[in-house]
């Protein structure tokens, strides 16, 4: 059954009308152009921001963004074309490769700057945690999905917050908390849209306090180091940024002063020194976001987050009309961790969320973060095509 | 599925209000803080520096270095900046010469991104400094003064303060010149402090040398001869002069204790000052010469005028005896100076009077500065004729009762050696001489004579001698002031001006010594210090035997 439909999506392309108009008409147009718009912006922005960071060669960043999203287009176009169903069912096999990989790059990943998130390759490097959101996205909601009779049930909600805890927890180990929070948020969305109870999630709330305490006061007593000291540092810092201005309150106290510096209208790329003289620090990776804010001023970060406004707007469009409950449930959790990263970090450019290293979708320079969030998109797509064919079937307009 | 609606609807709402917050926090920078978050922008990237101007060096007349600026190397930090400041602190205190807590002290100073560490170290220890290659730690290089012959001429030289300003001495009076003006840049620094472009709005002009007419050799001299006095006598002070009475060029000028002008503040008030132009005191003896001079040049006596001297002279309710005691004899003009005798200067004395007497110790320059250009010049202290009480004229003539600088008794005794003409004292060269007549030649001549005699058998300085050469001069036994109106018994000014040649005087020297101990006889506490200055001297500047 599953796999006709699959067959019958692609003639459907072919019945369409020929021509490689086609490739694009089955996507949601507004989606895609909140895409293309975003990753025009981010080279635009690293081009200008990382000039003179590799001496000799200035296009040393832009040209690797310029492949990572080249790569990122692809692959979302091909998932775009497959029905996504079909990967309910090989969920124990997706959270089985999460687990895998995460565990193997704590094994024999490369260390960066007191983490280790990265498996070198030849001709890349690879860091799964990023990639791993998505394989959580698909497991977990696929989970959701075997138990939706069972949905408020307290076995189901551990069930599952256990199943994201799992991988979270390792991810947290490397150590990278902004990606196990993105882990632990995705799941929380999840049993959020699948209709868990109210009581739940204010239990789920009680024990996240409880840990949060443990972790940050009583363990650090015990000698137990839950989080390393920088880590509380950045998640404490963001309180009272002066208190500390060589450390981490340093970082954001010059991104604000780059956002503000940029005034209204910005002071565009050459005068922009908060970038150039690296007082602002991750220019091209976590502070992009501030790097518009200088350039381009209030209007430039107006217009990303206007951006990123239509982006989340469809990605909830496309929930509401999937064609199952699986369909909603991936794209509730592609909503969940875009916004969570989204906020997360353009939060911490403007001094309001603490510093976690979580990057901004589609923004940030990056292989890893972009190819997962074209992934991402990619299966959004698929949920848009998907609900569009049926509705086709059912003889309804589908509405866009 | 109305719960799944719902439950978007609330995710939506959730995500709108993070947007709000979002975009109002991004407007309230950008808009509202934006002045204030611009500037501070430029304030942490943009630095208007001043370049110090090279400052001008101090030679002397031979053109020996006494102040030169060198390159120094100062450090400061970036306390933002450093990640480990105990760390920092421990490494970089042993080239600083601070202690690790005061280094780590200035590395963690809240607030601030710019703190001086230490300023103006030795280019080695500044070059030890920047191997260590600590982040947030940099160094600039500034003006660093040094005086190559120590503490030479230290009260005339004086000091430069840390921020390159003259305090003392020359380098305070030439401030101007040896200043020089400073340049201003402007440099934007990156992140690290390392400077990505400076634009020069002004350059920096070099301050001017300037040259005394101090002779290295001769101060050198003088200041070893004073430290001798020093050893033996134990003074509170001494001082002496040394100048060409010709032409006014002081050729050495010399405190003793001497001060170290690298270490100027560390030593005392009294120390660091000039006092050969600074202190006031009581000439004694020396002065009689003024008074002789004074009374010749009046026509009322001759050198060969006899005197009948008493023991003793009463001068209204003050008896003047002499300093050793004798019967009534009769002594000329010559011997009284020769054998310095107060009751022949108060009889010399009162035959000039007080309205003569003053008018002539004015006209050889005393109560008020010679004009030396060195700073801090006092004018002595003369009183006013009509202030005079009964007594005061048999007070004055023996040159007690009245304050000179050492400077105003050797340009006197310089107008004296000079044939009349008293040049104004100067240590700057290049300038040219000034003169003022002040008495006739031949009274100048038949002064200096007699003060051959001081140095000839039953002189008060019969001892001091110089092959070849003819010297004149006159010992200075003050008692100083006790402070309640009347004369210390035990604490006393020794002192001794003279020239030679004697007829055709080149070199004067003066020297006081401010309460020896032991011996307290101008004839034995100075003038061996004038003959050992003398002997040096005239050999040295090749002043011909007459």
């Amino acid at each position: 059954m599953q796999a006709s439909r699959f067959g019958d999506s692609i003639r459907e392309f072919h019945d369409d009308g020929p021509g490689p108009g086609n490739v694009l008409a089955r996507l949601d147009p507004l989606l895609l152009l909140a895409t293309l718009g975003l990753v025009a912006a981010s080279l635009y922005v690293i081009a200008g921001a990382t000039a003179d960071d590799v001496p000799g060669n200035p296009y040393y960043f832009v040209m690797r963004q310029g492949v990572y999203i080249a790569v990122g287009i692809l692959l979302m176009l091909v998932i775009s074309r497959f029905d996504y169903s079909r990967l309910r069912e090989l969920r124990m096999g997706i959270y089985a490769a999460l687990i895998g990989l995460i565990v193997l790059v704590l094994a024999i990943g490369t260390a960066a700057r007191g983490s280790r998130r990265w498996i070198e390759f030849p001709f890349f490097t690879f860091q799964p945690s990023e990639f791993g959101k998505v394989l959580l996205i698909l497991a977990l909601s696929a989970f959701i999905v075997d138990r939706t009779r069972k949905v408020s049930a307290r076995e189901t909600t551990s069930r599952i917050m256990l199943l994201a805890l799992l991988p979270a927890g390792l991810v947290v180990i490397q150590p990278d908390l902004g990606t196990g929070l993105v882990y632990v948020t995705v799941a929380v969305a999840l049993l959020f849209v699948a209709g868990t109870k109210w009581t739940h999630f204010a239990a789920l709330a009680g024990l996240a306090v409880v840990a949060t305490a443990l972790a940050l006061v009583v363990a650090p007593k015990v000698g137990v180091e839950v989080l390393k000291p920088y880590q509380v540092d950045r998640l404490t810092s963001f309180l009272n940024p002066s208190y500390n201005p060589q450390g981490e309150g340093y970082q954001v106290s010059q991104s604000i002063t780059a956002i503000g510096a940029g005034q209204k209208t910005g002071r565009g790329a050459d005068s922009a020194t908060q970038t150039k003289l690296d007082f602002l620090p991750e220019h091209h990776t976590d502070f992009v976001f501030s790097v518009v804010g200088e350039e381009f001023g209030f209007m430039g970060a107006a217009i990303i987050l206007s951006l990123y406004a239509l982006m989340i707007w469809r990605c909830l469009r496309i929930l509401t009309t999937a064609k199952n409950l699986y369909g909603a449930l991936i794209a509730g959790g592609i909503v969940a961790m875009l916004m969570f990263q989204i906020f997360v970090n353009v939060g911490m450019t403007i001094g309001i969320m603490p510093v976690t290293g979580v990057t901004l979708p589609l923004m940030s320079y990056g292989g890893a973060s972009v190819i997962t969030t074209f992934l991402a998109l990619g299966l959004l797509q698929s949920i848009h095509a998907q609900a569009r064919a049926t509705a086709a079937a059912k003889g309804r307009e589908a509405f866009v | 599925m109305p719960l799944i609606n719902r439950r978007i609807g609330l995710l939506f709402a959730i995500f709108l209000f993070l947007l709000i917050g979002a975009v109002g926090r991004a407007a309230w920078l950008g808009g509202v803080k934006a002045d204030e978050l611009g500037s501070r922008a430029a304030s942490q990237q943009e630095a208007e520096l001043v370049v110090p101007a090279r400052r001008g060096t101090i030679s002397d007349r031979q053109g020996n270095e006494l102040a030169v600026s060198e390159d120094a190397i100062t450090v400061f930090a970036n306390p933002f900046l450093i990640a480990d400041p105990e760390g920092a602190a421990a490494q970089l205190a042993p080239h600083l010469g601070l202690t690790a807590p005061d280094v780590q002290a200035k590395l963690t100073e809240p607030g601030r991104g710019f703190v001086y560490v230490a300023r103006r170290l030795p280019p080695d220890r500044g070059s030890a400094v920047e191997k260590l290659e600590i982040e947030g730690i940099e160094t600039l290089v500034e003006a660093r003064r040094v005086y190559p012959q120590g503490e030479l001429a230290g009260q005339l030289l004086g000091s430069v303060g840390v921020d390159g300003f003259g305090l003392a001495g020359i380098e305070q009076s030439q401030e101007d010149l040896l200043h020089g003006s400073e340049g201003r840049q402007s440099v934007v620094k990156d992140a690290l402090g390392k400077a990505i472009s400076i634009d020069e709005h002004e350059p920096a002009v070099a301050g001017q040398d300037i040259a005394l007419t101090i002779d290295s050799a001769i101060q050198a001299r003088t200041e070893k001869v004073l430290d001798e006095i020093g050893e033996k006598y134990s003074p509170t002070g001494a001082t002496a002069l040394v100048m060409n009475p010709a032409n006014g060029e002081v050729l050495a000028m010399a405190n003793w204790p001497a001060v170290d002008p690298e270490a100027f503040g560390e030593a005392s008030e009294y120390d660091r000052q000039n006092r050969t132009v600074a202190a006031s005191y009581e000439p004694g003896s020396t002065f009689k010469a003024i008074t002789v001079a004074g009374a010749l040049e009046e026509s009322l006596v001759k050198p060969a005028t006899l005197f009948d001297l008493p023991p003793s002279i009463l001068v209204a309710d003050r008896e003047i005896g002499e300093s050793h005691d004798r019967g009534t004899i009769s002594l000329s003009v010559a011997d009284i100076l020769a054998q310095s005798s107060n009751v022949g200067a108060v009889k010399i004395g009162l035959l000039l009077g007080a309205e003569r007497f003053d008018a002539w110790v004015r006209e050889f320059g005393f109560g008020d500065g010679t004009g030396i250009d060195v700073p801090g010049e006092a004018s002595g202290i003369m009183l006013d004729t009509k202030d005079y009480s009964g007594s005061t004229m048999g007070n004055l003539p023996l040159g007690q009762g009245l304050a000179v600088t050492q400077v105003q008794l050797a340009s006197a005794y310089g107008a004296i050696a000079n044939g009349g003409l008293l040049a104004t004292p100067h240590v700057i060269a290049g300038s040219p001489p000034e003169f003022r007549r002040v008495v006739s030649g031949q009274t100048a001549k038949r002064v200096s004579k007699m003060l051959e005699g001081v140095l000839a058998a039953g002189g008060t300085a019969s001892e001091a001698s110089i092959d070849g050469y003819r010297i004149a001069g006159k010992t200075g036994t003050a008692e100083k002031p006790d402070g309640y109106g009347g004369y210390s018994d035990s604490a006393y000014v020794a002192s001794f001006v003279g020239f030679a040649p004697a007829r055709k005087p080149e070199l004067l020297v003066a020297i006081a010594v401010d309460e020896p101990q032991g011996s307290y006889y101008g004839g034995v506490v100075a003038a061996p210090a004038f003959e050992k200055i003398v002997e040096f001297a005239l050999p040295y500047l090749q002043i011909p035997p007459e």
